[in-house]
């Protein structure tokens, strides 16, 4: 391959960054984890771009990749949790100390987003690249099934699980007075 | 109707219930308990808010320069990610070598092992030796990691084929081998797997569900069969006494023409079931769907040699229908027992990791993600171990005479 190649394959996957993008970011909560799965997705989708051969959708093949790397990043996160960003919990208290009209509310508001985030943190890889894209991109367990590589039955238990995590972590306050 | 489980509810709430949907509908409507159950899931699932969308950072000169980088430094880059071949030739190249030069490790293994037993510093030669006799099945994984998708090209055909025929190089080396003398038989199956792989072959289907169920049921037959063969050669590393006792009521239950017909039937169906899913299955980057093709090559050719020995190479009338007995009980006594070292070895560690590599996806069903993979660790331990042992008692170590 050569430079012309890396331009032809940056124009293919122009249009498609944005949403590979989003869908990184809903996967791994974090900006930066997600700038990094798109980098290594393109980088790996370069790498075996003769592949692709034009057989599937690109977006399908991009999001197969997007969606292995997203599981690598974050084994990797869990391996060595010291590298974490902690971007979203400085958001959350940005948001409890801003001074806007209704402080009670936005401390309320951060402490639920506190708890979704720390659920969401609490599960594995697979539970919550699972959750995500049944929960946020609203996909069907049988397309998880398939984009993730794992027996349909499996990928339902997965999402059982995050979501008994979730259960877990906000019913209380549900219940609370 | 009785109660919704939390799991029937969650289905409920993304609309993954199917025809269950209204019966659910409307005993939610009825039961005021599971109504609140409900209610209360979603409010949670409903106040975890999808994330809105942000603006992808615009870091295209970053990428290009990373790509760049990639194509300049491919090869080496590439080699440090993964200890595998790479190029598609030198793939190829690594698993045909692999199958050519099997017939040579074991003389090798024979002289290393006997030099061994004169000089206790040559042990690691014979390890070395035997490590090579057993590379075929770790090699054709490795050279299976990066193959292509669909078998199009030729040299996606020839990775293939090599891969198997590294993979199934000690029962298939030992199976032509009875064909004729010298190494004839054995290069003639090569070419043949060669010509294999020059020759289109139609596209592949999915494999249908009932083929592998049937797969699975009669792996059940064959697994209590094999499983009691690897107990009582592990039995003889303790006592070469009761593993002589535990084969001798193992071969008149073998011999039986009812159990002997249950385990020819069960063979026959796992080897063409397997055959009809093995190279399907294969795809790069799935080391374990990987290893479960290779090692079930592996068992699909063992068990050819092993089970049908006697009835594909005339057995006499009046014989015996089953394998041979490993008399005396050490391998390395000679060439011809040498040969059939790898082959026992490779023959108990595929069994283990095909069963192992299928419960453990089975296991992520039940269990969370944490426990599979420490069960896994576990199990990958306590497999290793019985090969272990098995190969000391293979090689004539026993603790009791």
């Amino acid at each position: 391959m050569t430079d012309a190649d890396v331009e032809v394959f940056l124009a293919l996957v122009e249009r498609h960054r944005g949403y590979m993008y989003n869908l990184a970011f809903r996967m791994t909560g974090s900006e930066q984890d997600a700038k990094d799965v798109v980098q290594d997705s393109l980088l790996n989708a370069f790498v075996h771009f003769e592949r692709f051969e034009g057989r599937a959708d690109l977006r399908t093949w991009l999001n197969r990749i997007l969606i292995n790397c997203a599981l690598d990043h974050l084994r990797r996160l869990r391996r060595r949790p010291d590298v974490r960003s902690p971007l979203q919990i400085a958001e959350v208290a940005d948001t409890a100390a801003s001074p806007s009209p209704d402080p009670e509310r936005l401390v309320v508001g951060a402490h639920w987003r506190r708890d979704v985030e720390q659920a969401m943190g609490s599960m594995s890889p697979l539970e919550r690249v699972t959750f995500a894209l049944r929960h946020f991109e609203g996909r069907s367990i049988a397309e998880i099934a398939q984009a993730v590589g794992i027996g349909h039955n499996a990928a339902k238990q997965h999402i059982f699980r995050a979501v008994r995590k979730l259960r877990g972590a906000l019913e209380a306050r549900w219940s609370a007075p | 109707m009785s109660h919704l489980s939390d799991d029937d509810l969650v289905l409920h709430y993304y609309r993954e219930d199917g025809p269950a949907m209204v019966t659910a509908e409307r005993h939610l409507g009825s039961c005021a308990q599971c109504a609140r159950a409900y209610d209360v899931l979603n409010r949670t699932l409903n106040a975890v808010a999808i994330p809105e969308l942000v603006e992808a950072p615009d870091d295209t000169p970053a990428l290009r320069q990373l790509l760049r980088a990639q194509l300049r430094g491919e090869g080496v880059a590439a080699a440090r990610r993964l200890p595998m071949p790479d190029g598609e030739m030198s793939a190829i190249a690594v698993a045909w070598l692999v199958a050519l030069l099997y017939p040579l490790s074991l003389p090798a293994l024979f002289s290393s092992a006997s030099w061994a037993r004169e000089q206790g510093a040559a042990a690691a030669l014979a390890v070395l030796t035997l490590l090579w006799a057993c590379a075929g099945p770790p090699v054709a994984v490795a050279v299976l990691h990066r193959i292509a998708d669909g078998f199009d090209r030729t040299t996606t055909r020839l990775r293939a084929v090599g891969a198997l025929m590294a993979a199934i190089s000690p029962p298939l080396f030992l199976l032509v081998s009875r064909l004729g003398p010298g190494l004839w038989p054995w290069y003639g199956a090569l070419t043949l797997g060669t010509l294999v792989a020059l020759c289109p072959w139609s596209k592949t289907a999915r494999s249908p569900g009932r083929v592998l169920s049937l797969h699975r049921v009669t792996a059940l037959v064959l697994g209590l069969f094999v499983l009691a063969h690897i107990v009582n050669q592990a039995i003889a590393f303790v006592s070469v006494s009761s593993y002589a006792a535990m084969r001798g009521a193992m071969r008149l239950a073998s011999q039986n023409p009812v159990s002997y017909a249950v385990i020819i039937a069960a063979v026959a169906i796992q080897m063409a079931t397997g055959a009809a899913t093995g190279m399907k299955r294969v795809r790069a980057g799935a080391i374990a769907r990987n290893l479960q093709a290779v090692t079930g090559w592996y068992l699909a050719v063992f068990l050819l040699a092993h089970v049908f020995s006697a009835v594909l190479f005339s057995a006499p009338p009046g014989g015996t229908r089953v394998a041979a007995p490993l008399t005396p009980l050490n391998l390395l006594a000679n060439v011809q027992g040498a040969a059939q070292l790898p082959y026992y070895l490779l023959g108990v560690a595929s069994f283990l990791f095909h069963v192992g590599v299928y419960a453990r996806l089975a296991a992520f069903v039940y269990l969370a993600e944490a426990s599979v993979r420490r069960l896994s660790y576990a199990a990958a331990l306590a497999a290793a171990m019985t090969v272990v042992t098995i190969g000391l008692s293979l090689c004539g170590v026993h603790l009791l005479r």
